[in-house]
């Protein structure tokens, strides 16, 4: 039945060489993408208390959903890479990073519904997908090369003609044919150098970057994957699916170019194309561009070929200091730091904290040539092309402090006896996990508390939009708020099924955010995350959508899109819910590996400089400004800035201990319960937990 | 059909000295349209023996500055067409090296309907033809028998006439219509049009000028759209 599944995933065993298939069916009740992923570790992983990800037995896998290859808007371009990974604090958990482009649709255009690949290869290799065959290339003369050097050097290995010919797939008449070139995901220069940081890039600027994916690949001796096919992906209803995607973009900007709506609201469906150009220098002359499928289109291309598909943090990790260096304005200097991390394929994330802590270590005398650390990059010329290219450059060779930095930034300041005093005061702004402050758990709390109960920073903005960033820029430019804080919290918790019965959902009062409600919120938005974001790979530049300024009365598209389009594809009569429950399952199955893997309700700790009054009460990141956020006080809803909040570490413990209990879990240690994974089916896990005795009580 | 092409291009060749190419060059898109405006046979000879064909009712226009090379089109044309979302069906093809400089970075290779199509031309069977109702050159899928001549006839790169290795029959794009699997298409629509994410394609009824970017044009809506974020498009 066409229901946008291909019906099977390529397994790759690097050891052997040898190449197999699993029977999509087997998890398609996972969804896709990480639910499916995670379905497959644990069935297939050696050892599930593995939390070394150099290890050999460690499992890469590539997980498309129904929904990519389709059309369905800022979703059929997207596919998780799923690992134990390389950052994370105090163990690699699994973990994973969703990467956008066109990978997802060429592996399923290529006959496949992902991709697994165990073990590791003895030699330097790279894998070459083409439709159902599969062999593996000497890939000593690429180890060196860098992402985009590597990419050229396979399109014109696999390609026998030029680009934009007609390309035959087989010697018959009948093997297939395109125009397109492969897609190929790949690591950096001699990623094992720089693992943890180490991101896997496709195309010019598409990422994934979180957790150390390429240093993952690098420890298998993988270069690359290529893959190319010309099969199709075949749909339910396809009528059903031009209505849905005609729907939804009558909400984007894609659908209103006649009548643009222009709001402060750093909205997700609703915001104008081309975003990335806010990196751009003035005057760049660009396209926009998006990944396959998409309506969002928030990447561009540039006449300058500098910066080609990079966006946010990629541009953002460079840009205030090239600013602070340049009078205000932005100068080639960000869009050589934007082509250095994705050539070298470095994770842009952990950039711009890397950046401001050298700054501050710097300026105070402990970092520099004769200092406590001794360094000779040019610090003086922070902001300038120079900074740019030797840090990312001492990251991926290991040079001056480069070999330190690339072993990761918690145990970088471990090894520089810095961490404890660095976290503390907020210079390494270390929020949960090892990972980098992204949004401020102590005024955005419910970007903390998703943090604090996940392998690593979630980059899940659903409430960010407009829990900070609207009400922020509305204060900030001196606006009337476009909606009131009041209707906010209601269209809001609204669409929160099945939680939606409760209208203090998205209160960050100082009470609010220990609060019940904020509890519901954390599960609900845990789950969504898990379900449809990472496991149908709906992107989380567009979706969720809860505030549209296309809207009728500003009501996004959540969550009937997410419903309408998943059931144009796979007509499995599937309801929001049933997502949003399935998402609560997938997690649940995550809690129980992490578990394994050694995750205690000890470990689940926000970096000091949460509770600390005198660190930094805002702006540990370049694009934050002064919190104001929605409450509700004395039983009316407000927005108002947090800037004097610290958080307090009782009451954080009281909620870690309500919300273990809210998800049925042991509240001394935070383990899923034989009565919880039961009520899931996942008895199977209940009984394996116990043999390790770490079934919660 | 084929018979009146292969007589009429001796015919042409020999009786003007100029090739057919030659001809709708020197005539160019309004000259064109003043010359097979109206016909509805697929292939005459006129008064000055010069075969034609009858005009297709519509062209397909692009703006490649504006694509986004998102590929919805391809997407939309190939699902509508043949229930499954596959580039390699699309009979619209984007082409992109993501590497390179803007606007040289993305190409769109769509079929030009040609007044005068070397396709219909070079089928030997009448599958490949105009149809005689909207003029837009397609495949009869019953008489063709894969004998690929039409693909290579194009005079275009990538060849704008496909392979169809699931049904085994050449293919191109038929201005949406014979679309099976799109149940509530309105007359005029085309899936590629209406998915398209940025406006950057559109039907049109006039004959574009067949030299140089007749097919590729500004189709507007651009600075609004874009100059929110300062991105400038040419």
């Amino acid at each position: 039945m066409a229901n946008g599944y291909i019906g099977k995933i390529l397994t790759i065993d690097l050891t052997t060489q040898e190449v197999g298939e699993i029977e999509t069916a087997k998890y398609e009740s996972w969804g896709g993408g990480e639910g499916m992923a995670a379905a497959i570790y644990w069935d297939l992983a050696e050892d599930k208390t593995l939390t070394d990800g150099t290890d050999p037995r460690n499992i890469i896998q590539i997980m498309t959903s129904p929904l990519t290859g389709t059309f369905a808007p800022s979703a059929g371009g997207r596919v998780r890479v799923s690992y134990v990974g390389l950052w994370g604090w105090p163990v690699g958990y699994l973990t994973g990073s969703l990467i956008g482009g066109r990978l997802g649709s060429m592996i399923k255009f290529a006959g496949w519904d992902g991709v697994v690949i165990t073990g590791k290869s003895e030699t330097p290799v790279w894998i070459n997908v083409i439709q159902d065959k599969v062999t593996f290339e000497n890939a000593t003369d690429l180890w060196d090369l860098d992402t985009w050097e590597t990419q050229e050097f396979i399109w014109s290995d696999v390609m026998e003609r030029e680009l934009g010919e007609w390309n035959y797939l087989g010697t018959g008449r009948d093997d297939g044919r395109t125009t397109q070139r492969p897609a190929i995901i790949t690591t950096g220069p001699s990623a094992e150098k720089y693992g943890p940081w180490s991101a896997l890039i496709h195309d010019a600027g598409q990422a994934a970057g979180q957790g150390g994916s390429g240093g993952v690949f690098a420890s298998k001796n993988l270069k690359a994957l290529s893959i190319y096919g010309t099969g199709g992906v075949e749909i339910a209803d396809p009528t059903g699916l031009m209505e849905a995607r005609q729907w939804v973009r009558g909400f984007s900007a894609s659908g209103n170019l006649d009548d643009l709506k222009t709001t402060a609201m750093s909205v997700p469906m609703g915001s104008s194309q081309g975003v990335a150009a806010v990196g751009y220098p003035e005057g760049m002359k660009a396209r926009v561009h998006g990944c396959s499928g998409c309506i969002r289109n928030c990447k561009g291309r540039t006449e300058r070929k500098m910066g080609n598909e990079s966006r946010c943090l990629d541009f953002l990790w460079y840009s205030s200091f090239d600013m602070a260096a340049h009078k205000g304005a932005k100068t080639d200097a960000v869009l050589v730091g934007c082509d250095q991390v994705q050539r070298l394929g470095i994770n842009s994330y952990p950039m711009m904290s890397t950046v401001l802590w050298l700054k501050a270590l710097y300026e105070n005398g402990i970092l520099g040539v004769g200092k406590q650390i001794e360094s000779s990059l040019p610090y003086d010329l922070i902001g300038e092309e120079e900074f740019a290219v030797a840090l990312t450059e001492a990251i991926a060779y290991n040079l001056d402090i480069g070999a330190d930095l690339a072993l990761g930034l918690w145990q970088c300041a471990t090894k520089w006896g810095r961490l404890e005093e660095d976290v503390a005061s907020g210079w390494l702004p270390l929020q949960a996990s090892g990972y980098v402050h992204h949004y401020d758990a102590r005024h955005e709390t419910e970007w903390g508390w998703g943090n604090l109960f996940q392998e690593r920073d979630h980059n899940m903005h659903d409430f960010n939009y407009f829990v900070f960033w609207a009400p922020t820029i509305w204060g900030l430019m001196g606006m009337e708020p476009e909606v009131s804080a009041e209707r906010m919290a209601e269209i809001i918790s609204s669409k929160m099924v099945p939680f939606n019965d409760d209208p203090n959902l998205i209160d960050h009062s100082d009470e609010g955010i220990y609060s019940d409600s904020m509890i519901k919120l954390v599960r609900w938005h845990t789950y969504y995350q898990k379900y449809y974001k990472e496991s149908l790979v709906f992107c989380d530049y567009t979706y969720a959508d809860f505030i549209n300024p296309y809207g009728e009365n500003m009501e996004g598209v959540t969550p009937k899109a997410e419903e309408w389009l998943t059931e144009a594809v796979t007509a499995k009569g599937e309801k929001f819910e049933d997502g949003i429950a399935l998402g609560r399952k997938i997690y649940n199955l995550e809690r129980a590996i992490w578990t394994l893997q050694g995750r205690h309700r000890d470990t689940e700790v926000y970096g000091e400089y949460n509770y600390n009054p005198s660190a930094a009460p805002f702006g540990l990141a370049t694009y934050e400004a002064p919190y104001t956020v929605p409450m509700r006080i004395d039983g009316e809803w407000v927005y108002k800035s947090t800037n004097s909040r610290s958080l307090d570490k009782v009451k954080v413990e009281d909620f870690k201990t309500r919300y273990y209990a809210a998800e049925g879990w042991d509240e001394t240690n935070g383990w899923p319960t034989r009565a919880t994974l039961e009520e899931l089916g996942l008895d199977y896990i209940a009984d394996e937990l116990e043999s390790y005795g770490k079934l919660g009580a | 059909m084929s018979e009146l092409i292969d007589e009429n291009k001796e015919q042409v060749t020999e009786n003007n000295g100029m090739s057919r190419r030659q001809f709708m060059t020197g005539v160019g898109g309004v000259g064109v349209g003043v010359v097979l405006g109206g016909m509805v046979t697929t292939g005459v000879l006129g008064k000055d023996d010069i075969y034609a064909i009858a005009a297709s009712d519509g062209y397909l226009l692009v703006d490649s500055k504006k694509c986004s090379g998102c590929m919805s089109c391809m997407l939309a044309c190939s699902l509508m067409h043949h229930g499954q979302t596959n580039l390699s069906l699309s009979r619209i093809q984007i082409v992109q090296d993501s590497t390179e400089a803007y606007p040289n970075d993305l190409h769109i290779y769509q079929c030009h309907q040609c007044p005068f199509p070397s396709c219909v031309e070079a089928c030997p069977t009448g599958a490949m033809h105009a149809d005689p109702k909207t003029g837009v050159r397609t495949v009869d899928d019953e008489k063709c028998i894969g004998c690929e001549r039409c693909i290579n006839a194009c005079p275009y790169t990538p060849s704008r006439v496909q392979w169809n290795p699931i049904d085994k029959h050449a293919q191109k794009c038929d201005l949406c219509t014979n679309t099976p699997n799109w149940n509530n298409k309105e007359e005029g629509m085309l899936a590629c049009v209406e998915a398209c994410s940025t406006r950057a394609l559109e039907l049109t009824k006039e004959i574009p000028m067949q030299t140089g970017l007749g097919y590729d044009v500004d189709l507007g809506h651009t600075s609004v759209a874009w100059q929110t974020f300062g991105i400038i498009s040419e």
